[in-house]
């Protein structure tokens, strides 16, 4: 890692750690939501990013690990240990039944997901007496295992902050090893994967589910936060704002998924407070992004950067 | 008789009513250097990318070193020892030479579903990687992505991969076309020095090239075989010089 980019993860780290000294409980819950859906927004830029393949459906995972979740906790009572996991699981199992869309590509890839992702929502609003409908399920607590109980906002905002941190190191293992390689490689060109020896598909299925996983788990930390889940939460709507925030922020890179998510809720919030069109600036914040920053925030300030450097070297 | 690395037995590949291949039978015994010839669209393209798993023939069977893999994927062919070159550069344009060396050498063993070491802890794969870039004289952009290369310098690294996959049966489509003179002669030492343990069969235009490496030719025509012989007999036959050359 070069000195600027730990200097960027030092600030945005530090920043994140003391964020409850300077905010106030709304700003708190702003950016506990940023950082889940910044994981979101990451799970889906594993295939995005590293495999080129656009993912619409990742809201599915993220929804069915919430439902999971908050009807073992709410309806059964199941403690925290079990519930957790549990909606983990439920979404990962999931995204191995999803995973099949690996078999296409490009626009049928796409067309795929979406299919698949409006099954759930369809399924989740539906089938009422299971879901709650409409209204979803309420009431969720805070997440507690034996004596460690969640009791605050400002504690579950730490916890948050250190789960995430943790899968966000574990990303940077996968992308940065031999596997996360092969699927940058099959992204690049794929009949030279095959001729080299890989069995591509699985390789892509293989980071379909992993991706899947990490959706799930940013299901179970925002069910934990939202304390209800309703289908807009699995809604094709929510696939399509994570894709932008992967792009907007930075496809490819860890930390433009987060950035992503802080514009685009950051945006949201500003706007909606007195305009009732949030949709219509997120899609002028995309095309934006793709005229004038295609390689999202983070490509446009390392331009910026290597554009300054560059005139700093030039007089010579 | 020495065991044969390739045995094509009556292949046929159809594009709707076209027929690429028709009905071809090749043997080439281990160790052996083939070259095929033949004009535009004779087919030889299409017959490699059968041998490979590329394509699916429409009939026939192909063998690896006696063994049947006409139904076998293109990852388990090579899986067996096989590699190729493409005729268009078929590299990593967004990764480095590095990296694309990386691919092309844990892509043959179980490395490459390793998740949770990065690739830069494999010491001995980056020593082999560069050693694949010496090979061709690209070591010194070995940190550079494959986009920045000549057209000449991605022949050289197409064929650093497909050697990279430690291949008993090397398959190149005209490796040599389009490289100036030396770059040329550079590749066509590289594969002359390739150790007799490496079958190759190599698609090839240029007939200084094709008839200095070859043991034996293939001449395809209109997806048939029309010769095979020694350098020397094809090149005294009239029916090649007329097809080929078109005139007799
Ligand atoms: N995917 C395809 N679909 C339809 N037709 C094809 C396809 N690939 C090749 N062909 C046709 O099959 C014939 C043989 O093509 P092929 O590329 O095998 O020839 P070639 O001998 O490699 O020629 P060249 O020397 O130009 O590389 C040509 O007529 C070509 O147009
Ligand atoms: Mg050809």
């Amino acid at each position: 890692m070069d000195r600027s980019r730990v200097t960027v993860v030092i600030v945005v780290l530090a920043a994140a750690l003391a964020l409850p000294f300077y905010a106030g409980p709304f700003w708190m819950g702003l950016a506990t939501q940023i950082i889940i859906f910044g994981l979101l927004a990451l799970s889906v830029d594993l295939l995005l990013g590293h495999t080129g393949l656009f993912s619409l459906c990742h809201a599915s995972f993220f929804a069915v690990a919430a439902y999971t979740t908050a009807i073992l906790q709410v309806r059964y009572g199941t403690p925290t240990v079990f519930a957790a996991p549990a909606g983990v699981l439920a979404g990962t199992l999931l995204a191995l039944v999803f995973g099949i869309a690996v078999r296409t590509r490009g626009v049928y890839f796409i067309l795929i997901t979406i299919a698949l992702g409006f099954i759930v929502w369809g399924v989740a609003y539906r089938w009422s007496s299971f879901t709650g409908g409409d209204n979803g399920v309420t009431n969720v607590p805070f997440p507690s295992i034996g004596p460690l109980a969640v009791t605050s906002h400002l504690q579950y905002y730490y916890l948050v902050l250190a789960i995430v941190m943790l899968c966000a190191l574990g990303y940077r293992m996968l992308v940065s090893s031999p596997f996360g390689l092969g699927l940058r490689g099959i992204k690049a060109s794929e009949s030279r994967m095959r001729s080299l020896g890989y069995r591509t598909a699985l390789h892509l299925y293989v980071a379909f589910v992993l991706s899947g996983a990490l959706a799930s788990l940013a299901g179970v930390l925002y069910v934990y936060y939202n304390r209800f889940v309703n289908p807009v939460t699995g809604s094709f709507q929510i696939s399509v704002e994570v894709a932008l925030m992967a792009i907007v922020g930075g496809s490819g890179t860890i930390i433009g998924p987060f950035i992503g998510s802080g514009v685009l809720l950051g945006l949201r919030n500003w706007v909606s407070s007195f305009f009732e069109l949030h949709a219509a600036v997120m899609g002028v914040v995309f095309i934006a992004t793709v005229l004038w920053a295609p390689d999202g925030l983070v490509g446009l300030a390392r331009r910026l950067r290597k554009r300054r450097t560059g005139i700093r070297k030039d007089p010579a | 008789m020495k065991q044969s690395a390739l045995e094509v037995e009556q292949l046929v590949k159809e594009f709707g009513g076209l027929r690429a291949v028709a009905g071809v039978s090749l043997s080439v015994e281990a160790g052996q250097r083939r070259v095929l010839i033949g004009p535009n669209g004779a087919g030889k393209t299409t017959l490699f990318h059968c041998i490979t798993g590329t394509l699916r023939p429409s009939l026939g069977r192909v063998s690896l070193f006696g063994r049947d893999v006409t139904y076998l994927e293109e990852y388990e062919r090579t899986a067996l020892g096989m590699g190729r070159t493409f005729q268009i550069s078929n590299v990593f344009t967004e990764l480095t030479l590095l990296e694309n060396l990386t691919l092309a050498i844990v892509g043959t063993d179980r490395r490459k579903w390793t998740m949770l070491r990065p690739v830069r802890a494999f010491g001995s794969v980056r020593e082999e990687a560069l050693q694949g870039l010496e090979a061709v004289g690209l070591e010194h952009r070995a940190a550079e992505t494959a986009q920045h290369l000549s057209y000449g310098e991605r022949r050289q690294l197409e064929l650093a991969l497909a050697l990279k996959s430690n291949p008993r049966l090397l398959l190149l489509d005209e490796p040599c076309a389009g490289l100036s003179p030396s770059e040329r002669q550079r590749i066509s030492r590289m594969i002359a020095d390739l150790p007799r343990t490496t079958t190759v069969v190599m698609i090839e235009h240029d007939m200084d090239v094709a008839l200095g490496l070859a043991d034996r030719v293939t001449v395809l025509h209109r997806g048939s075989v029309i010769l095979e012989g020694t350098p020397d007999e094809v090149q005294a036959n009239p029916k090649v010089r007329e097809v080929y050359f078109g005139h007799a």
